[in-house]
């Protein structure tokens, strides 16, 4: 019994190892690929285990089935802090940020292909790699602020470093990307259609080199430079950056309306809608999460984010978390009752409490892996 | 030398270093293959020096954000928020060294590029509201708000801020401090959104910081009911008039005032000098002042005035007043009390220069620690690796103190932001004292601070990118604008003087600019001072007190002295010059040690007060090393040489904290160097390709 138990589980990371390229596969196709704490734990060994290993050279990372991987699975999270306590979900994100960190600073490339849905951890888990490869199947969203959650899994390290104030767009918006647009933006690293991964694949198993100029060059022979469509939000960058560096979510949505003054934009009013959908305290504890991260290394983000991520799920400050799971992926009403329900009320010292200590005993500060002892790429060395 | 002649003189020789380069790459990729890992012994990891990132070795015994949260002080998130708008736009010259994003100025640009981006950067954050209510919005909050914006800007570039400064706090300042309602209502929301652009036309050729003495002249025509504002004379020409060169519209003119032949003193008019469109007004001559060492963002310009004529209004007239028949009238009747009152407000200048020096201090020293926590030299044995520059002992003491003085600035600056913020009519003394004290010892420091970082960095410290050596140029104004530091701590000196004799007069206590331990017996140095002593905050007062108070006596007797041989007390003040100049550093030392014991004291038991309390022991020993003890006796050589020792023990102890004590500064990695991180990477081959 045991055995098939574990048996279940190892299927749900498939390995490929025939190579001197490593193929890890995502496979719960049916829940999208979420990320369980199972398969968490199971990524991290392998990687851990690759690092070490001289015949691995590099790591490819895919899902089975129509998603990369739609992020962690959040509803089990839930039902662990429904029936036992906060510290279950803890567990789960403590897990989850060491498996980010150990991808933004690994010592061998990784290659994620992100053939389909691509959100929230499962953002995690590719973006902090070296390579990214968009196709024409890729969506990309961070969708937290609409769950009472925030971007995390390292996003305000990666969605801060984006262009401009795309970053902070992308994550209080939860607005959904395309290939084309990935590519621009940097989200990913290359764009390959489908129908050329394959041939990809075989290609950089055959390569047998760690060395990411060379992987480059592989990937760039079967890329594409796609066009971006004719609506893309990434056209938007001028009024994106005018409204989305304001200093606050109330500042954002005011100086989005004054844009509306001079014309009418469908698109900034779908905007202002989302983001008045959205958990006021979600919308200010992200806003803050990657302003700070801006200006910190990968693994102070995840730490931080570790803090932020333990208040949420202890749910002392706001249950917005619990409710937003409730209305989005438990009974589906999308419904959700934030508490509290205006942005006005979130004030700054509410705020102020998730980026703080957990003032509990046996709690403790996310500890990142020790990883002074493999030769870090330069690449990792200047995330840190 | 020889060699390399022959190689680029032969085709042969360069044909073989290409043979050589292809064998080389050759080996890499051999090397990183599987089937040979055997056969070649790693050459890259023994052969090459890797770049080790510090925080992968260096831990934090304490939480920086606290730290941060004590040295900054106020407003940090919104520091933080106008960094990344820096970082975030094209215009702040974002460029990539090691794998990083580093934002500075293209100083390699010509005088009017430079000019012409720092106007530019400054549209761009007015457009984003970054000086929102900088002089319509009243109160504590809006102030301190205001400098913590102009902290962060001014770690971008010392042009912005003093672009900035010359518009929001010289002419902003003038008319909130020497205008009344109607000029306020005329002006201060057209400066804050930049309809007009303002500068301050005080220096002159002839004259800096003896104001009193300008050649400017006014005079009143009252038939027309207008000011004549006249430059006599060579020497009478504006100088160093920020912003005049290209951009601003507006100028105060500070001139003597002389209605019906008689001499009223200085006061300041407004005047226009250029219109909409830029073109300079008739009878206004502006020239430029030319490159500089220096702030070459800053448009410093030159002005005549050939009998300019401004309406009546246009005086500011808070002190002072001409009726518009042509009466001059004013409240206070003393010129002397009358000029005091009319530049008191200006201190707000003073604390903004010695607020930023103390963060150029904060931006050199984390360069040149990150630096030395990643840069070695020499081995102590052979084979062995090379030793890291901030095990040396030596370099320890090169840096170390300086971390130390640091962070006793910036708990000082907080306390004279504060100081002036709560101002009231009583504290106009008090924050004239401190903010001349303070103004001139944290520059000084500063440049003292930027040229031993700029050391220790080595050549790296040369480049213009790695920031710490180019810093120098851009901050050696500081020691002499706003008032030159010499003349600064003679005014501290005096102004001690005078609460000596105002004390003995009158037969009172002291009360006030910290004077009150002179009410106390006289403290005692023991004979042999040991560690436990010497790192004990009440002894270390206790010494500073001492030389301050001895110090107060002696300039008090020597002035008298002067002056029982029938000298004037002027004459006597510029005799006992050099007493005046250690009282002076003994007042700002005391001043600046108390600030750090208070800052240490709100903080509760636990590792950030452990480590404050090692760098205000040295902060104390450093002052106490000065040579003012044994100058004066109040050490002696054995215990002189007790304190020197003590002082290499804090800084080995310290040592482990380097890190962690400067990423407490909060200063963005972009807005650090290349040097400060993989400076290796930042210097290869691959990178001079892109």
């Amino acid at each position: 019994m045991a055995s098939s138990v574990s048996s279940q589980q190892d299927h749900q990371v498939l390995v490929e190892a025939n190579s001197s390229a490593r193929i890890l596969s995502l496979n719960r196709p049916k829940q999208l690929n979420a990320l369980s704490f199972q398969m968490i734990s199971r990524l991290l060994e392998l990687f851990l285990a690759y690092e070490e290993d001289p015949n691995v050279k590099l790591v490819i990372l895919k899902g089975k089935g129509r998603a990369f991987c739609a992020g962690g699975d959040v509803a089990a999270v839930v039902r662990d802090i429904r029936g036992d306590d906060w510290r279950a979900g803890a567990k789960f994100f403590l897990k989850e940020f060491t498996l980010n960190y150990l991808m933004a600073t690994y010592s061998k490339p990784q290659v994620s292909i992100l053939n389909g849905i691509v959100m929230g951890g499962g953002a995690g888990a590719s973006v902090h790699g070296r390579f990214r490869v968009a196709t024409e199947n890729s969506v990309f969203a961070m969708p937290e602020t609409a769950l009472g959650l925030f971007p995390d899994v390292g996003a305000s390290y990666f969605l801060s470093r984006l262009p401009g104030f795309f970053g902070e767009y992308v994550g209080l918006t939860g607005s959904r990307l395309d290939g084309a647009e990935m590519l621009a933006c940097g989200l990913a690293t290359h764009f390959v259609p489908s129908a050329k991964l394959a041939m990809l694949e075989a290609a950089l198993c055959i390569v047998d080199s760690s060395d990411p100029v060379i992987i480059s060059s592989i990937v760039d022979q079967y890329c594409e430079q796609p066009s971006l469509k004719e609506q893309s939000v990434y056209k938007r960058l001028d009024v994106i950056d005018r409204c989305f560096s304001q200093k606050t979510v109330e500042e954002i949505i005011s100086a989005l309306e004054r844009e509306l003054v001079h014309k009418m934009d469908v698109w900034i009013s779908t905007t202002i809608q989302t983001l008045k959908k959205a958990s006021p305290t979600s919308l200010k504890i992200s806003l803050r999460s990657i302003r700070e991260g801006r200006l910190q290394g990968v693994g102070q983000s995840l730490v931080r984010e570790y803090r932020m991520v333990c208040h949420v799920m202890r749910g002392e400050v706001s249950k917005d978390f619990f409710e937003g799971c409730r209305a989005i992926l438990l009974d589906k009403d999308k419904n959700p009752k934030w508490e509290p329900s205006k942005l006005e009320l979130v004030t700054d010292s509410r705020v102020d409490r998730y980026f703080s200590k957990m003032n509990t005993e046996e709690w403790e500060d996310l500890k990142l892996p020790t990883r002074s002892k493999h030769k870090l790429p330069l690449y990792a060395i200047a995330k840190l | 030398m020889k060699e390399k002649k022959n190689e680029e003189e032969h085709p042969s020789f360069s044909m073989d270093r290409a043979f050589q380069r292809t064998k080389i790459l050759t080996n890499h990729l051999l090397q990183s293959s599987p089937s040979s890992p055997a056969q070649i012994p790693s050459l890259s990891s023994n052969a090459c020096l890797d770049y080790s990132p510090p925080e992968l070795s260096e831990g934090y015994a304490f939480d920086i954000k606290e730290m941060r949260q004590l040295l900054d002080g106020h407003h940090v998130a919104d520091r933080d928020w106008l960094f990344g708008m820096m970082m975030q736009s094209k215009l702040f010259n974002p460029r990539v060294r090691g794998g990083k994003v580093f934002v500075s100025p293209d100083y390699n640009q010509s005088m009017e590029q430079q000019r012409e981006m720092t106007w530019k950067r400054i549209v761009y954050l007015l457009e984003r509201g970054v000086f929102k209510g900088w002089l319509t919005e009243k109160g504590e909050e809006a102030e301190m708000r205001k400098f913590a914006y102009f902290e962060a800007v001014g770690l971008f570039d010392h042009s912005i801020a003093i672009k900035l400064g010359v518009h929001f706090f010289l002419w902003g300042g003038a008319i909130q401090f020497f205008g009344t309602k109607h000029h306020h209502d005329k002006w201060l929301r057209d400066t804050e959104n930049y309809l007009i652009k303002g500068c301050f036309a005080m220096t002159e050729l002839g004259h800096g910081s003896n104001v009193r003495g300008i050649e400017t002249v006014t005079t009143y025509d009252s038939n027309t009911g207008e000011f004549v504002i006249n430059t006599p004379c060579e020497s009478a020409q504006k100088y160093w008039i920020g912003g005049a060169a290209n951009h601003a519209t507006h100028t105060i003119v500070f001139s003597q005032l002389n209605i019906n032949g008689t001499n009223q003193g200085v006061h300041a008019f407004i005047a226009q000098i250029r219109d909409a469109v830029g073109n300079v007004c008739p009878n206004i001559r502006i020239a430029d002042c030319g490159h500089k060492i220096g702030l070459n963002g800053v448009d410093n310009g030159r002005i005549w005035f050939d009998n300019v004529r401004v309406p009546r209004e246009n005086l500011l007239n808070s002190v002072a007043d001409v009726s518009a028949d042509g009466k001059y009238l004013s409240s206070i009747k003393d010129p002397d009390q009358r000029f005091a009152a009319f530049l008191a407000p200006l201190t707000a200048g003073r604390v903004n220069i010695a607020v930023s020096a103390v963060y150029q201090s904060k931006v050199g020293l984390a360069i040149a620690i990150r630096y030395a926590l990643t840069r070695r030299a020499f081995s102590v044995k052979p084979n062995e690796p090379e030793v890291l520059l901030l095990d040396y002992p030596s370099h320890q003491r090169r840096l170390v103190p300086l971390l130390a003085k640091t962070y006793a600035m910036s708990f000082a600056a907080n306390y004279l932001k504060m100081l002036y913020v709560k101002r009231t009519p009583q504290s106009n003394k008090t924050i004239h004292v401190v903010s001349s004290s303070f103004k001139a010892v944290f520059t000084w420091n500063n440049m003292q601070i930027l040229q031993e970082c700029r050391e220790a960095c080595g050549g790296q410290g040369l480049k213009t990118e790695n920031r710490v050596g180019h810093l120098k140029g851009e901050h050696d104004v500081q020691s002499t604008f706003e008032g030159d530091n010499n003349i600064l701590m003679q005014q501290v000196s005096k102004a001690l003087f005078a609460e000596y004799v105002a004390a003995q007069k009158k037969n009172k206590a002291f009360k006030g600019l910290g004077l009150e331990h002179m009410n106390k017996p006289c403290p005692v140095i023991p004979s042999q001072l040991t560690s436990a002593t010497l790192r004990c905050s009440q002894f270390q007062m206790d010494a500073l007190c001492l030389r301050e108070r001895d110090l107060l006596k002696c300039f008090v007797l020597d002035v008298s002295q002067h002056q029982a041989k029938g000298e004037s007390k002027e004459h006597a003040f510029i005799m006992s010059y050099q007493l005046a100049e250690d009282l002076s550093r003994a007042f700002s030392d005391r001043a600046i040690f108390q600030k750090f014991v208070e800052a240490e004291a709100t903080l509760a038991a636990g590792s950030l007060k452990d480590v404050l309390g090692m760098l205000r022991s040295l902060y104390a020993l450093i002052c106490i090393e000065d040579v003012a003890f044994l100058r004066y006796g109040y050490l002696s050589v054995d215990n002189a040489a007790a304190v020197r020792r003590e002082i290499t023990k804090v800084c080995s102890e310290l040592r482990p904290h380097a890190l962690a004590l400067v990423s407490s500064f909060g200063i963005p990695d972009a807005f650090l160097s290349p040097v400060a991180f993989n400076w290796i990477d930042a210097n290869s081959w691959s990178s001079v390709q892109h």
